[in-house]
């Protein structure tokens, strides 16, 4: 078309309005059409959204959608019309609307049999637009008559077709009032929530009780086959519309107030976030969400009848076999499903209180109707397997999961006992799960298929089951649940074992490696290690037989006689899942015995027989044989990695525990002075606990197990050279949880496996310099931790100083050779260096109290030549990086404790580290013949960036903390705000708003930006016009930004100048100065000053944009002090929005929440601590009450 | 093992042609390798095993630092690759002569004057248009395996 006039506006050139409607027609036709050829699309596009906003286009509209034979043209029409309504509204008289309304209506009963699909439920959606967009204004007759009318075609008065589009109808409109689904209107808040309670607390129910009638007289006809074949479809869609409306997110909260109106239950967390577009709260894992209506949703859905008629409806389907060959996968059917699934997830008030019996006969009713689709197991998974579809069964599990996670494992297991089949649900649970195990086993080659879905369910069932979220339903599994519980698990451990032998000979699977997929793994086999603890006398001795007897096979593998490969990755497999079956990962705590296994008694007076100590020491065994060289060859990489895995997991929990033989909740003295020994020997009785504590204890074999487990650890990170995974465990997992206890520690330092580490470690021995350097720097790490143990203070540092003597000695020796500007720029040489900046910043990492002084010494040590190393590999940024990274750690770890003097050679040493690198890196351009290598000294710089301000961040913490005990105060603190705005100016010119969206380094600067704004801002107000405008920049910047953090750190800052400068103003003070001042700008129009800048940016945040709810309180503090500091701005803004403001309800609303916001609550024009308490709780008042109406949708 | 007994103490006066043997388990992303005699940086590496219980190897992308062409490698991790001395130097600019070539002052005051200009646009511009607004420049060049090359620039303020 061109640049002509669009057709329908082209009235004047033709005669009547006919023709016009035609042309109309005929363009929209040939959009659509051009839509599908790539060629025309763009045109195409133009012209349908032109006939979007033309005005007044419901004429031509009605005309497409009655005369046009391309349906994409019709729905067009209708979005059209849809658009144009909502656009003019206000236009249209209450006639226009009305008949517009019973236009769509009429529209769609005439088409009920012909229509497309798609264009009859967009006509709905048109009409439920506009039902919605006059529901708060429509009196409450004309709703009335309306509903008559569809309830009366849902019924079936008016034959099939019209009941399928009343039905049809009543989804468009609950979908939108649904705030999640409701489409734009440009309305404010308030009203989508109002139409949304309204619709809840009056018509819902209704609705759900006419689907319900339609379903049970069209099931009715269709079955006596009297009906049309229509009566299939209306049924189902009958069930779809009720488990939509069960989808309903419902309020519950809901009152009707005094006068008629509804009170919609407002709480401060949904008041500020909007609820459009929200997901429905799931919880982790889980496959069925609960369904939460009110009490007064008793009588419609719980009646026995109800229900049953439901699951009498599916049993029907199933025998009747309606909708063919496929009927497990008609729509009739799987709505019927997800009916019944959702009916067995109801839950909350909707049960009278009454000890769960109204909520257990309903569960009874409806798992004996879901029985048949997962009972025999074996029969069913059979015929799935051999073609039947599954979609029956996964949602039968999906039942199963939401009843269980609404009841007790003992309720859970009652359900079926009553039914025509006695079983114990947890059996039937069970025997599905043993049956799906051995599916999935059986073709594990395939694609992740259904029974990786329904695995995942069942093992869901049996976690909610095991481990409740509401603790207090955490009672004692029947007896026959822990019997099934031991046969999943010896089915899952079967299965794998198999598999894993049969994968062993694959190709490496380098996706396995993915965190991702190790994590995914990790869940899994969690999942089932609660399983195997709900039974452990059972499950924990097989893993332990298992290892033991492969144990044996490994020695008679050595030279190459037997291949060992299937019993390593069976061993692999047993050791991964043994880790998880007897201890859980700490993160960095320290996580008791599993409550199960600590409860066990080994049943003879032999402690060595607790099934636990039995697991633990085939492991022991097992990687004691990785010790002896001999069979050390048959040892895979892979199988040293699970087994420093397993130990570096194990450790934490069973050796030599700190809490040795106290009860869980003793208080720390209660056993003082006893020995873990005494107590077992005291009782003569073990029971699980003091097994375990004679088994790994300090006083039992604890020293033992320790020193092998060191030797272990050494080999492993000498024995496979090259095998970095490997070593990354030892030295990432392993080794920190072997020192991260301080009585471990003690043993280890006077263990000789530990201290020839140590010192092959300080002498640079080959073997240990060969390793990665981030292994190298792990290594030190775990070896200065280990300082912990020893007795005194003095002996920590001496030990430390032992250790790191060497290393700065090396240091001191290549920054002084007089070749060394040269000589340091081999490969080799700088290879060397990485790694002793890697060591000392692992040492620095590792500083303790005690051990502080020895650190600091180190570091002083190698201050000059690291200034030299610094100028020498200006060109070798990951040299640069490294040192730069040991620093930052370094005085991290010392500027806590450092005594005036050291504080001066620290910062001094600081300053001349940033002169050198501000030195070398402004206004150097860098470039290079590859893109990627371009980006990549890009990734080097932000690096160095995140570094410095780490480092700036650290130096300024001095100020905060401090436990210098300086007594003499002689010397005079260096000023640290000197130091760190120092180097501010050096790195902000390194800063651009770029960088400041990589989210680590954004972060990092506003938290030491917000940190030095609050504790020193009369030295902002000195930074000259630039950079102060640098810093407000990045401020305007912050404030908008997505993370919570950073917007949060942003108005602290605003809040701290804000502060400022009130509090200086008042004191007769000039406060920021000039820089809150207007100024003019360079147009000449005046530029208004920072803290009326930030007023307006803060209101317009708080009142029309969306953010966390958090936020509000940070925001009170910034917002009250700019009020203060700029009375009239506030004003002249209040002023401006109610103004704006034309309903005059609204405008009365807002001026009152805007005189309440300041003068209720006795808020005062001081900033002390009570009234800015005061002004938060008005502002939440304010907010509440105003953004509801102010932000529209 | 005492102090002055490193073990590179014999390569004092080494070439910056020469290449140097690392541990292929111990280079990292960043770092320089040798692969097929060119001098690279390595963008990537990934590690995979010989079968599940078999040894790991590296598998390095690497970008030549020169010519900027994409080249790879696969070595068992518990072998040595070459890694190339990458040297940088700054000298001074003084002088763009018309056949493309630059006179560069040393750091001894000497003369250096068998480097092109680069082939760079934005690199050439640069030079070009600081050189002609009399602005002090310092170039930076990198060498490795007996190669060089003009890198960078810096701008320390206009002439006096």
């Amino acid at each position: 078309m061109g640049m002509e006039q669009p057709a329908w506006q082209q009235q004047g050139m033709l005669g009547s309005d006919m023709e016009r409607l035609m042309v109309t027609m005929q363009a929209v036709e040939q959009a659509c059409s051009g839509l599908q050829e790539p060629n025309n699309r763009a045109a195409a596009e133009a012209t349908l959204l032109a006939f979007r906003r033309s005005s007044h286009p419901v004429q031509a509209c009605q005309y497409i959608l009655e005369h046009s034979h391309l349906a994409t043209a019709r729905f067009q029409a209708a979005a059209t019309m849809q658009e144009a309504a909502v656009r003019e509204w206000t236009l249209l008289s209450a006639e226009d609307k009305n008949s517009l309304r019973t236009y769509c209506l009429h529209y769609v009963m005439a088409r009920a049999e012909a229509g497309e699909p798609f264009v009859q439920s967009k006509v709905l959606a048109v009409a439920a637009v506009l039902l919605k967009r006059g529901w708060l204004d429509s009196v409450a007759t004309e709703k009335e008559s309306f509903f008559n009318e569809v309830r009366v075609a849902v019924l079936g008065t008016h034959g099939p077709a019209a009941q399928r589009s009343g039905i049809a109808l009543l989804e468009s409109l609950v979908s939108e009032f649904s705030p999640s689904t409701a489409s734009a209107m440009g309305l404010p808040a308030e009203f989508h929530e109002h139409c949304r309670a309204s619709l809840e607390l009056d018509y819902l129910q209704q609705f759900y009780s006419w689907a319900q009638d339609a379903a049970v007289s069209s099931a009715e006809r269709a079955f006596q086959g009297v009906g049309t074949p229509l009566d299939v479809n209306v049924c189902s869609a009958a069930l779809h519309l009720m488990s939509q409306i069960l989808n309903w997110e419902f309020q519950g909260t809901l009152v009707r107030g005094p006068n008629g109106s509804i009170v919609v239950g407002k709480n401060r967390s949904n008041a500020f976030t909007s609820s459009m577009g929200r997901e429905s709260i799931k919880r982790p894992g889980e496959h069925a969400s609960v369904v939460q209506p009110g009490p007064a949703w008793h009588d419609t859905l719980l009646p026995p009848n109800r229900v049953g008629w439901v699951l009498e409806l599916y049993a029907r389907i199933r025998q009747g076999g309606l909708g063919g060959s496929g009927w497990i996968d008609s729509p009739f059917a799987v709505n019927a499903r997800q009916l019944i699934v959702q009916l067995c997830s109801l839950s909350g008030s909707i049960f009278p209180v009454d000890g769960n019996t109204t909520q257990d006969l309903h569960l009874q009713r409806l798992m004996s109707g879901i029985s048949p689709w997962l009972d025999p197991p074996e029969h069913i998974v059979r015929a799935i397997k051999s073609g039947t579809s599954e979609s029956e069964f996964l949602d039968g599990c999906r039942a199963l999961v939401a009843v269980a996670s609404l009841t007790s494992p003992s309720a859970f297991d009652q359900l079926l006992r009553g039914g025509p089949r006695p079983v114990g649900t947890l059996n039937l649970l069970a025997s599905l799960t043993c049956e799906i195990i051995k599916a999935s086993g059986a073709q594990n080659n395939e694609e992740e298929t259904w029974t990786g879905e329904a695995l995942d369910i069942l093992l869901d069932s049996w976690t909610v089951l095991l481990q409740p979220v509401d603790l207090s339903k955490r009672i004692p599994f029947p007896p026959n649940g822990i019997d099934a519980a031991a046969a999943v698990f010896h089915a899952y451990v079967e299965t794998h074992v198999k598999a894993a032998a049969a994968s062993a000979h694959e190709e490496g699977d380098d996706t396995e490696q993915l965190r991702a997929a190790i994590a995914a793994r990790d869940e899994h086999l969690s999942a089932i290690a609660l399983v195997a603890r709900a039974a452990p006398s059972a499950t924990v001795p097989l893993l332990a037989m298992l290892i033991s007897e492969r144990c044996t096979w490994l020695p008679q593998c050595t030279g190459g006689r037997v291949d060992p490969t299937s019993v390593l990755e069976e061993l692999h497999w047993l050791l991964l899942m043994s880790g998880h079956v007897l201890a859980d990962s700490g993160d960095g705590e320290t996580p008791l015995v599993p409550e199960s296994l600590s409860a066990l008694s080994p049943g003879t007076a032999d402690p060595v027989n607790h099934p636990a100590v039995l697991l633990s020491q085939a492991s022991i065994d097992l990687a004691r044989q990785s010790l002896e060289t001999s069979i050390r060859e048959v040892f895979s990489p892979r199988l040293m990695e699970a087994v420093v895995w397993f130990f570096g997991r194990w450790v934490d929990t069973y050796l030599m525990p700190a809490d040795a033989g106290r009860g869980p909740n003793s208080t720390p003295s209660s056993n003082e002075g006893e020995l873990p020994g005494q107590i077992a020997s005291n009782t003569g009785q073990f029971d699980g606990r003091n097994s375990l504590v004679v088994a790994f204890g300090e006083e039992g074999g604890g020293k033992a197990v320790l020193e092998t487990l060191v030797r272990v650890a050494v080999t492993a990170l000498t024995a496979w050279p090259g095998e970095r995974t490997l070593q990354e465990i030892v030295c990432f997992q392993f080794l920190p949880a072997l020192v991260r206890r301080r009585n471990i520690c003690a043993h280890l330092v006077t263990m000789e496996a530990w201290q020839e580490l140590a010192h092959a470690f300080a002498y640079q021995q080959p073997t240990l310099s060969a390793l990665a350097a981030p292994i190298q720097r792990a290594l030190s790490e775990a070896l200065c931790k280990s300082a912990a143990g020893m007795s005194s203070g003095d002996a920590t540092n001496q030990y430390v100083k032992d250790l790191l003597g060497p290393i700065t000695g090396s240091i001191t020796g290549l920054s002084k050779r007089e070749d060394f500007q040269t000589f340091a720029q081999q490969p080799d040489v700088i290879l060397q260096v990485s790694c002793l900046m890697e060591r000392l910043r692992g040492a620095a990492r590792a500083t303790l109290p005690r051990s502080q002084k020895a650190i600091f010494e180190v570091g002083a040590a190698v201050m000059e030549p690291l200034l030299i190393l610094l100028q020498t590999y200006k060109h070798q940024s990951s040299v640069v990086y490294l040192l730069l990274k040991y620093v930052v750690d370094w005085v991290d770890g010392q500027v806590a404790f450092l005594e005036a003097k050291e504080t001066a050679i620290l910062f001094h040493f600081c300053v001349r580290l940033l002169e050198i690198y501000s030195a070398h890196n402004i206004g150097k351009v860098s470039v290079s013949k590859s893109m990627n290598l371009i980006s990549e000294s890009q990734t080097e710089k932000y690096k160095d960036l995140r570094v410095l301000l780490q480092l700036l961040t650290n130096l300024s913490s001095k100020d905060l903390i401090d436990f210098a005990c300086d007594l003499n105060g002689e010397v005079e603190n260096p000023d640290v705000a000197q130091v760190v705005y120092l180097g501010l100016h050096i790195i902000t010119p390194l800063m651009s708003v770029d960088l400041l969206k990589y989210p680590k380094l954004c972060r990092q600067y506003f938290t030491l930006l917000a940190h030095m704004l609050e504790v020193y801002p009369e030295k902002v107000a000195k930074l000259s016009t630039e950079g102060f405008g640098r810093i407000v920049g990045t401020l305007d910047f912050g404030l908008r930004h997505q993370d919570v953090e950073v917007v949060n750190m942003s108005l602290t800052a605003l809040n701290a100048v804000a502060f400022y400068h009130y509090h200086a103003v008042c004191r007769g003070q000039e406060g920021l100065g000039a820089h809150a001042l207007s100024t003019p700008g360079p147009d000449g129009a005046p530029k208004e000053g920072v803290l009326a800048h930030f007023l307006r940016s803060v209101m317009q945040f708080l009142l029309f944009e969306d953010y966390s709810n958090e936020l509000v309180e940070p925001a009170a503090d910034a917002l009250l002090p700019l009020i203060l500091c700029n009375t009239g701005l506030y004003q002249k803004l209040a002023q401006e929005l109610l103004e704006g403001q034309k309903n005059a309800i609204l405008q009365s609303r807002l001026a009152t929440a805007f005189h309440v916001l300041l003068n209720s609550n006795n808020v005062s024009s001081s900033l002390d601590r009570n009234n800015r308490r005061r002004f938060r709780e008005n502002l939440y008042l304010f907010l509440s009450d105003v953004r509801g109406f102010l932000r529209t949708r | 093992m005492s102090d002055d007994d490193h073990h590179f103490d014999s390569k004092a006066d080494a070439g910056a042609s020469k290449t140097y043997p690392q541990q292929a388990g111990t280079i990292r992303k960043n770092a320089y390798i040798v692969i097929k005699q060119r001098p690279c940086k390595v963008v990537e590496v990934s590690t995979s095993k010989t079968g599940k219980h078999g040894h790991a190897k590296c598998h390095f992308v690497g970008i030549d630092i020169f010519t900027g062409k994409k080249l790879e490698d696969i070595v068992p991790s518990s072998h040595n690759c070459d890694v190339p001395e990458v040297v940088r130097t700054d000298y001074q600019l003084i002088d763009i002569s018309e056949d493309g070539f630059v006179s560069l002052l040393t750091e001894s005051g000497d003369t250096k004057d068998d480097l092109r200009l680069p082939t760079d646009d934005q690199l050439l511009t640069q030079i070009k248009d600081g050189f002609g607004d009399g602005k002090d420049l310092v170039v930076t060049v990198m060498s490795a395996m007996g190669e060089e090359q003009i890198c960078a620039l810096k701008d320390i303020g206009p002439k006096n």
